[in-house]
């Protein structure tokens, strides 16, 4: 365990930064990769423009780019939480703008990983008044394996 | 069969999806992520991180989880949110249960809601999944 906490200022500080990820639409293309990865079908149609499409199409417009690397506080790394949340369903042919942001940055001492330090973020997709739409978020949690301990079920 | 919005209650339990996600389908998800870390698709490369084989991606498994609340749910309404804590790895060809039930429903803002418990279940009977959802009872517009 470390001798401080290693959440300094600079880290504190990245809590709430937003950063453009850029122009994202729900497209015919997105729509069956998506139905095709998550339930096995390869659909035949896709909803006309307008129509609400299934929220697995998110993991299709939350790879549309590269989100910022997080800092590397501690040696290891485990992806514990995913989380998905609409407003409204997603609809096809909508243009959505995508920001990222870390929500929130949390440490832990003793338990399963030892001292570990949690950072959650997410992606949020914003309509063309700015209004959110969907958001897709992780917490990564960052630990050292020399400190953590099998205890099974988290 | 078609939801009834009207007779769902507290303790109603989803179906159980019975799933067992292969090679194929964590690849394709690589490919919709354009993501490839090799342990999700080198079985070798997952043993030299000290995994037992290739692992099904925890982003993969909300997806699941979103799609057994929405084959569930039908056209009754929509999903309003998912979320997955993740408590032990999934290896591929291996078969997983998503479970669920009700518990609560609510009414929001004019709307009928109902919060969901829920988990994927291992071989081994043990949950590397546990998940909860929302969903809104009402056609999406």
């Amino acid at each position: 365990m470390p001798e401080a906490s290693l959440l300094t200022d600079e880290v504190r500080a990245l809590v709430g930064l937003e950063t453009p990820m850029g122009r994202v639409q729900v497209t015919p293309k997105a729509f069956r990769r998506a139905l095709e990865v998550y339930t096995g079908r390869i659909p035949r149609t896709a909803p006309a423009a307008g129509e609400p499409v299934p929220g697995y199409v998110l993991a299709a417009l939350d790879s549309e780019s590269d989100t910022p690397a997080m800092p590397s506080l501690l040696p290891n790394s485990l992806l514990i939480s995913n989380e998905w949340q609409f407003e409204r369903p997603l609809r096809m042919g909508e243009e959505l703008e995508s920001v990222y942001s870390v929500v929130a940055i949390t440490e832990r001492f003793g338990g399963r990983f030892g001292y570990s330090i949690d950072f959650r973020a997410e992606v949020t997709f914003k309509d063309a008044d700015g209004n959110p739409v969907a958001r897709s978020g992780r917490t990564m949690t960052q630990y050292s394996a020399a400190e953590a301990r099998d205890e099974g079920d988290a | 069969m078609n939801l009834d919005p009207a007779a769902v209650k507290e303790g109603d339990e989803l179906p159980v999806l019975h799933l067992q996600p292969d090679l194929g389908q964590v690849i394709r998800y690589c490919a919709l992520q354009w993501a490839f870390p090799a342990f999700f698709y080198d079985a070798e490369a997952a043993k030299a991180q000290g995994m037992p084989g290739t692992l099904v991606p925890g982003p993969l498994k909300v997806g699941l989880i979103y799609r057994a609340v929405d084959e569930w749910l039908g056209d009754a309404g929509w999903v309003c949110q998912v979320r997955a804590a993740h408590r032990r790895p999934d290896l591929t060809n291996r078969p997983i249960d998503v479970v669920g039930r009700v518990a609560r429903v609510y009414d929001e803002n004019g709307s009928r809601r109902a919060d969901l418990e829920l988990a994927i279940i291992n071989e081994q009977g043990e949950p590397s999944v546990r998940g909860f959802a929302v969903v809104e009872f009402a056609r999406p517009v």
